[in-house]
């Protein structure tokens, strides 16, 4: 369903990726470790289409759309969905407001049948709580005065709700304790679907106890250098980055 | 503009007075009239060489011909924002269309002169065809707002003279929604003068949704010559010009001024607020906080100017402006201004002008909201809070879905005009 090749990408004119390979099937698990400055937050920021990330060379497939042609608001409508490292805040639109309009545009554009307000609010609430987040937060601003962990769990929040065909999630575990750690992860598995790919961007290998990724690949330098399965990861947690990359890592 | 605007002035000045020579009647309002008229032969109209008024041009007003306007077509059905209404079109009151709220009465004058120096205040008296005044019996509370509907209409370029003032006697109590609807080539030079007395509150709304093709220049002038409290609440949108000189006198200490607003200038609209609020006497308080967008080729303007005279010890005075650019044609111009003649006083203010978040648009997008309407989110977004804070339910759902429209996409807006 998404099938990267030779992806070169630049932010701001810097050249990041370097000529990036990666295919997720349908049900599948992918998690992508590197270590700071490889390239990981780039890749998922432009498959989301950020401004000032651009590509350079080589192609995002979706199902058949070539991403580079989409607009940010339909490749969300064509199935993605980027869970964001640092999620904005947005006071003065609410939570519940802004799912309104993300739903009615994503449903409507998928062929989906409409929510009305009283299935959209019972649907967001269970969604709320299925990530422990208090229904209270639906009226906040989007984001608006929330913690590192909550504004994670509203990104997983979202995405129950959006039912993604791919979902990204960026460095999603970072800055969670460890029950926040297990919500989160228990929402991210109650989506593991034949019919999704999930990929997951992450640091530590911590997130992968909880989310047991099919797939593991190493990206260094804009590339991905190893790929393996889940053992991979562990492997790596014992030796570090520079057993594959041939550097000392500082951190 | 383009005509030099010393000549603007003048001409302005001769039309006016000409103008107010032909509605000389035999009535009540003839001693006003006349002491108007004096003042205004007297008068030196502004150029834009004039500090208060360099972002306006006086053009768009000597523009065609300058009749007062006759009877205006009212639109059907009229909004209706409250159990009770008073209609004025064209300046005259509209008897079968009003009702008055018990605790109320109605006067057809108007009586006040000082503080009401400026040429387009002493022009609506000079050439006023009728005022009104309402007066609030003293310890009354009026329970239902009262919708003030000042209505302007003509086909032909013309002018009409609106006039209301407002009596809160010791101890009453109003809600008060003065509500400016118009269509066409028209001005509405509007005054509005409410006092307040002792221990008298009152909840006013100006709501300005005339259509883009009118002209507004209107002089509100708030007396607080009582221990008073007003709420205000001024949302306004785009014409072809919109002046607002908006004047608060604190004259008895202990009184209490809140005053909020929200100005959208889209297309080619011209927003220009000029506020003073004066505090005359100790221990008074004043709040303001104004919000602003401007989008495509409109233009809006604050200069919020707060004077505390010599001896108003332990005055509170807060100002705050924030604005918000959609489109790089697009204008503001905010200065607070404050002149302080004694030490003993809290005086804040701030003002700033920014653009819509390019990571906050990103978010929406990224959640599948078009980029039009994640800018029409991000847009009500920067002002809900003050409109989440208007107090009557009935005034909230007309403004929510009017504010919008205001905010939506502009028709024909180049948007990525960059």
């Amino acid at each position: 369903m998404l099938e990267i090749r030779d992806l070169h990408a630049a932010v701001n004119g810097k050249a990041i990726l370097k000529g990036l390979d990666l295919t997720v099937n349908p049900g599948e698990v992918h998690a992508i470790m590197g270590p700071n400055g490889s390239g990981k937050s780039t890749l998922a920021n432009v498959l989301a289409g950020r401004d000032n990330y651009e590509i350079t060379g080589g192609q995002a497939i979706l199902d058949g759309h070539d991403l580079a042609e989409l607009e940010p608001e339909e490749r969300a409508q064509a199935g993605l969905f980027l869970a964001f490292q640092y999620p904005v805040e947005i006071p003065g639109v609410s939570n519940m407001e802004f799912l309104k309009a993300a739903l009615e545009a994503v449903r409507k554009a998928q062929g989906k049948e409409e929510w009305d307000s009283v299935t959209l609010l019972r649907k967001a609430r269970e969604a709320c709580k299925q990530v422990n987040l208090d229904a209270q937060f639906l009226k906040r601003g989007v984001n608006e005065g929330f913690s590192g962990g909550e504004k994670k769990r509203n990104e997983i929040m979202q995405m129950l709700l959006m039912e993604p065909r791919l979902a990204l999630l960026d460095e999603t575990d970072s800055g969670l304790d460890i029950d926040a750690l297990q919500t989160v992860a228990r929402g991210v598995n109650s989506l593991r679907s034949p019919e999704r790919g999930i990929v997951l961007v992450t640091h530590y290998q911590r997130l992968l106890d909880y989310i047991v990724p099919d797939h593991v690949h190493v990206l260094s330098d804009g590339r991905i250098i190893k790929s393996g399965g889940k053992e991979l990861a562990l492997e790596l947690e014992q030796k570090g980055y520079g057993w594959l990359t041939g550097e000392e890592e500082s951190a | 503009m383009s005509l030099p605007s010393k000549q603007q002035g003048l001409e302005l000045k001769t039309l006016a007075v000409e103008n107010a020579r032909r509605s000389e009647a035999g009535d009540a309002l003839t001693p006003l009239r006349g002491d108007s008229l004096n003042a205004l032969e007297a008068a030196v109209f502004p150029d834009r060489k004039t500090e208060q008024w360099k972002y306006t041009s006086l053009h768009p007003l000597t523009d065609g011909h300058l009749r007062t306007a006759a009877d205006g077509a009212l639109p059907e059905p009229l909004p209706n924002l409250a159990a009770h209404r008073l209609v004025m079109s064209n300046g005259r009151l509209q008897e079968n269309l009003s009702q008055l709220p018990e605790g109320v009465t109605l006067h057809r004058r108007a009586g006040q002169r000082d503080e009401l120096l400026t040429p387009f205040a002493l022009y609506n008296g000079a050439a006023l065809t009728d005022a009104i005044t309402l007066e609030v019996a003293a310890n009354t509370e009026v329970s239902a707002p009262l919708h003030l509907l000042l209505h302007a209409a003509s086909d032909t370029p013309a002018h009409c003279q609106t006039r209301v003032e407002v009596l809160l006697n010791p101890g009453s109590k109003l809600t008060l929604i003065e509500h400016y609807i118009g269509q066409g080539p028209v001005l509405n030079n509007a005054v509005t003068v409410i006092e307040a007395r002792d221990n008298a509150s009152l909840t006013h709304y100006r709501l300005q949704s005339e259509r883009e093709d009118t002209l507004h220049i209107s002089t509100l002038l708030f007396r607080q010559t009582g221990v008073s409290r007003i709420d205000s609440y001024q949302l306004m949108g785009g014409n072809r010009l919109r002046r607002n000189d908006v004047r608060a006198l604190l004259e008895k200490s202990g009184a209490e001024l809140n005053m909020q607003g929200v100005f959208v200038a889209r297309g080619q609209s011209h927003i220009d607020n000029q506020l003073c609020v004066e505090h005359r006497v100790p221990h008074c308080t004043s709040n303001q906080v104004f919000k602003g967008l401007a989008g495509e080729k409109g233009k809006a303007i604050l200069n919020g100017r707060i004077h505390i005279h010599e001896g108003a010890m332990g005055t509170l005075a807060e100002l705050s402006n924030k604005n918000l650019l959609l489109s790089p044609g697009a204008e503001i111009y905010t200065k607070p201004e404050l002149e302080i003649y004694n030490d003993d006083v809290k005086c804040a203010h701030g003002a700033t002008v920014g653009q819509l978040d390019a990571a906050q648009q990103f978010y929406l997008q990224s959640r599948g909201i078009a980029l039009a309407e994640a800018k029409r989110m991000l847009s009500l977004g920067f002002v809900n809070e003050l409109i989440l804070a208007l107090p009557d339910e009935s005034v909230a759902r007309w403004v929510q879905p009017w504010l919008a429209g205001e905010l939506s996409q502009y028709p024909g807006a180049n948007e990525e005009a960059a």
